[in-house]
């Protein structure tokens, strides 16, 4: 699975990690993870990322080609 | 807004400080005094230790996301793995000839030390990710030993010199693992396969029993084996586009 939080942290939301991390309830340490794609979030964290945002889970998170169903 | 108490880090948890501070004081004290040993000290260390994990699993204590509990989760699972499949070399061993354990606490000290060791290690390949967690460790290993050539030796310049340079390979280990982590890990491995060698003929040549052997081994080799198979292992990551 790949993400854009990185890209979407500096281009809409323009806020720390930490200050992230704050907002949604979680630490700093599970953001980094979160956008070097180390761990895949729960899809409560997924949601609430997503809300601070302001954007779909589907725009923050994809499935990497041949990880999803196929017509 | 600054307050006087602003130099405390509101992010820093009591409970790591509270179950460091256990854990240490219950080392200290488990000696006693000349006349008695407080072995009731040890059961601080090993509250210390296990209390905070046993109070989470009851859900009695929520200081942990759900990143840092499954990396939690990870961990304790890969200790048990590696104590599980020690434990079974270990009764093959015993049940393969007359074998004759010098005290029963070593054993359990010993079973303590790779329980540790393997959950601290995974905790922090978790964490840090493998390059991170390697030069970390190496840097820490060439500097402590650097510290104790500068310690035993510091009247006599030229040995203290001639000591130190023993630990250049880890500083450079440490600065190798970053830029070509696959060959530093060949290294390492190569490493402790040298170390475990000359250990094992020490450990002979002083008599020393076999189950303090394999503990003092956990300590001191398994960090430098353990960075060889996490930096072999390690993925190499690719640079991603901020924006897609």
């Amino acid at each position: 699975m790949t993400n854009r939080v990185r890209y979407f942290r500096f281009v809409k939301a323009e806020i720390s990690q930490a200050a992230l991390a704050e907002r949604v309830g979680v630490s700093r340490q599970t953001i980094v993870a979160i956008e070097k794609g180390n761990y895949n979030p729960s899809v409560e964290l997924a949601l609430r990322l997503a809300a601070v945002f302001g954007v779909t889970v589907e725009q923050l998170f994809q499935l990497e080609a041949g990880g999803g169903d196929e017509d | 807004m600054k307050t006087k108490y602003s130099w405390l880090n509101p992010r820093t948890k009591p409970v790591p400080w509270i179950s460091g501070t256990l854990v240490l004081l219950g080392f200290l004290l488990a000696n006693g005094t000349r006349s008695e040993t407080w072995w009731w000290a040890i059961l601080l260390t090993g509250l210390g230790a296990f209390g905070p994990g046993l109070l989470r699993e009851l859900g009695w204590l929520r200081d942990k996301d759900e990143f840092q509990i499954q990396a939690s989760r990870r961990a304790g699972y890969h200790a048990f793995l590696a104590a599980g499949l020690v434990s079974f070399l270990w009764i093959a061993f015993i049940r393969s000839g007359p074998r004759h354990l010098k005290a029963a606490e070593e054993l359990a000290t010993f079973f303590a030390a790779l329980l540790w060791f393997t959950w601290l290690f995974s905790s922090l390949v978790n964490y840090w990710g493998a390059r991170k967690t390697s030069f970390r460790l190496l840097l820490i290993y060439g500097g402590a030993w650097l510290l104790f050539c500068i310690a035993s030796e510091w009247m006599h310049p030229l040995g203290m010199l001639m000591q130190s340079l023993i630990t250049v390979p880890f500083f450079a280990c440490a600065w190798l693992s970053r830029k070509w982590p696959r060959m530093t890990g060949a290294l390492l491995l190569a490493a402790s396969i040298f170390f475990f060698v000359l250990l094992s003929r020490l450990h002979q040549q002083r008599g020393l029993g076999l189950v303090t052997s394999a503990t003092t081994m956990i300590l001191f080799i398994g960090p430098l084996f353990a960075s060889g198979i996490a930096l072999m292992a390690e993925r190499v990551s690719e640079e991603r586009p901020l924006a897609v």
